[in-house]
């Protein structure tokens, strides 16, 4: 068995090494680098440039923590760029390694269907190829979507990516969407020094996060003196005197050196040349698949951002295997019950599952149960006592757990408890009565399972 | 203790009233139970505020609670002075350390808090409850 995958982003490369794994002859074809958007111009640059603006933040507690410096403490992005660059490089030489390790040819240039069994790819120097196989995946991922009214410029109007690689901190960003990425690089700017306003159309900030989570994250904000306009449409943009103007619903008018426009993402699914394979599009211009991830023609599959679904690195991972899986003779469907996702904002978000307006929403008879990071000790001994830990049961029958949200230090890595409860149908009263390690941040998510259940140890009682 | 010149309200929180205006705060007895505040959540100057409502979030390492309005009006001032220092609260609950200025929206609702007298009274039988 012969597969070509288009794009090697994590749900190319992932449904890449599983298929060679399975014993399946891959060839890849990838455009721009291996780790697509993920690893270039996304998740690990992000957590990057994360990492450092949260190191300075902390540097100046340094009085706190009983450390002394002499001198100045100060950031300097070109250094934390080069280090995103040293990142990112390594990583992109691992899955490069990978792929040799497991005989997977990548080719490297743009590939367009010329028809049910052949992709025809032009290669950097212009020269081209046809590479033939018996199925395909199409992994051609995502990009920022641009706003015709105000279109990237890459010097005053700004895509993540442009954010991604700027040379000097600006004084000022105004940022339009206050989902995901716009709200992480509102906090890391913010960390850096910049004056930072976000502009959102919706009510809230994060608007598919449980409203608990947005609310607690819109506080942090506030805190952080990062400005917050919800339920207000960016009108207007200018670029004057090399500052941006922005005016908002209601005549105001923001200025700042910097516009950072993160309203959403358009997929790549023009020039594949789908229209000569039988590959349908949706109504947005994604492909539609079924829940095998196989496109309208059966022998070519699609994941990941293109096919408009859970837009997340590990989503794409996991439909790459689910469409491998199937390809080669075993019959998976893709399940998306318990889907964590973070939001590496400061402070950090984990979340999987219900939400507690979900709930609400389709009747769900439910409890919620809640602990603080402060009532931790582990939270004290590290100076990270901001968050809480909320899960959402069952309210009758076993009482299995339905979410769980998580906002503070390592969120993103301490949802994973709650995930792999529900993956398992885990009830609230199993996780209660695991022994969690002291002092740990995870005593946190079993306090919060007793909190559900009556009262958990370290609270006082409930009036 | 417990100065004879401001009224209380049972959520533990206070008022100044100088004709048709009150500053408010929290009590000892509140910043005390909360230990160290380590931030406060202000209203907005010109946001009304409404009796026995949530006018303010308060957080200290210990805990995260709500400021409860005594009365009810519309905030002319808020204590900025508190952003930095929230501090202040733990040192001076009742003088420094007050928290937003409202204009009465109904003075009638002064008779539904405490004086010092009954304040007292009623901390020592939330003491013993």
């Amino acid at each position: 068995m012969k597969i070509a995958i288009l794009g090697a982003g994590p749900g190319g490369y992932v449904a890449a090494l599983k298929a060679a794994q399975m014993g399946a002859e891959v060839v890849v074809i990838e455009e721009s680098e291996v780790g697509g958007v993920c690893l270039n111009a996304g998740c690990i640059p992000t957590k990057t440039l994360i990492a450092s603006s949260d190191l300075y933040s902390k540097l100046k507690e340094h009085d706190d923590y009983g450390i002394e410096i002499s001198g100045d403490v100060k950031p300097n992005i070109r250094k934390m760029m080069e280090r995103k660059r040293s990142v990112i490089s390594t990583q992109v030489k691992g899955i490069r390694a990978l792929f040799k390790s497991w005989g997977i040819r990548l080719i490297e240039g743009r590939g367009s269907f010329i028809s049910g069994k052949e992709i025809k790819v032009t290669l950097k120097d212009t020269s081209q190829q046809v590479v033939n196989a018996d199925k395909f995946i199409i992994a051609t991922g995502s990009r920022p979507f641009s706003v015709p009214a105000f279109p990237f410029d890459g010097t005053h109007i700004l895509s993540s990516t442009h954010a991604l690689e700027l040379e000097e901190i600006p004084k000022s960003m105004i940022i339009i969407g206050a989902g995901v990425i716009g709200c992480e690089f509102a906090s890391m700017y913010r960390a850096l020094g910049c004056e930072v306003s976000i502009v959102e159309l919706l009510p809230r900030a994060l608007a598919t996060e449980d409203e608990e989570i947005s609310s607690m994250i819109e506080k942090e904000f506030k805190k952080r003196k990062i400005k917050l306009y919800t339920k207000v449409k960016a009108e207007k943009v200018v670029v004057e005197d090399n500052m941006v103007k922005v005016t908002i619903s209601g005549d105001k008018e923001l200025s700042a050196q910097k516009l950072l426009v993160s309203v959403g993402r358009s997929f790549n699914s023009e020039g594949l040349g789908l229209e000569t394979c039988g590959v349908d599009l949706a109504k947005r211009g994604n492909i539609s698949v079924n829940k095998y991830m196989q496109t309208t023609n059966p022998d070519i599959y699609a994941i990941g951002d293109v096919t408009g679904g859970i837009l997340l690195a590990h989503v794409a991972s996991k439909e790459g295997i689910v469409a491998v899986e199937n390809i080669l003779g075993h019959t998976v469907e893709m399940n998306y019950k318990v889907v964590p996702a973070g939001v590496f904002t400061h402070p950090e978000i984990g979340s999987v599952g219900l939400r507690e307006h979900e709930a609400k929403e389709q009747s769900i008879k439910y409890k919620t149960g809640y602990f603080q990071y402060r009532a931790l000790g582990k939270s004290h001994a590290i100076g990270e006592i901001t968050g809480m830990f909320k899960v959402i049961a069952e309210a009758e029958g076993k009482g299995k757990i339905l979410g769980a949200h998580v906002i503070g230090h390592a969120a993103a890595d301490l949802i994973h408890e709650a995930v792999i409860a529900m993956q398992g149908g885990l009830t609230v009263k199993e996780l209660a009565d695991t022994i969690h390690s002291h002092p740990t941040l995870s005593e946190g998510m079993m306090e919060a399972c007793e909190d559900l259940l009556g009262s958990a140890i370290h609270s006082t009682p409930k009036k | 203790m417990i100065p004879e010149d401001l009224r209380y309200h049972k959520k533990h929180t206070w008022v100044k009233v100088s004709g048709n205006k009150a500053k408010i705060g929290i009590t000892n007895y509140a910043q005390d139970a909360l230990g160290d505040i380590v931030y406060i959540e202000m209203p907005e100057v010109e946001s009304e505020v409404e009796a026995n409502t949530e006018m303010s979030e308060i957080e200290s390492t210990k805990a995260t609670d709500s400021v409860i309005a005594p009365v009810s009006g519309i905030v002319i001032k808020v204590n900025e002075e508190l952003e930095d220092a929230p501090e202040i609260i733990n040192e001076e609950p009742y003088g420094k350390g007050w928290i937003a200025e409202v204009k009465l929206s109904n003075e009638s609702e002064l008779d539904d808090l405490m004086d010092a007298t009954d304040y007292a009274k009623y901390l020592e039988e939330e003491a013993i409850g």
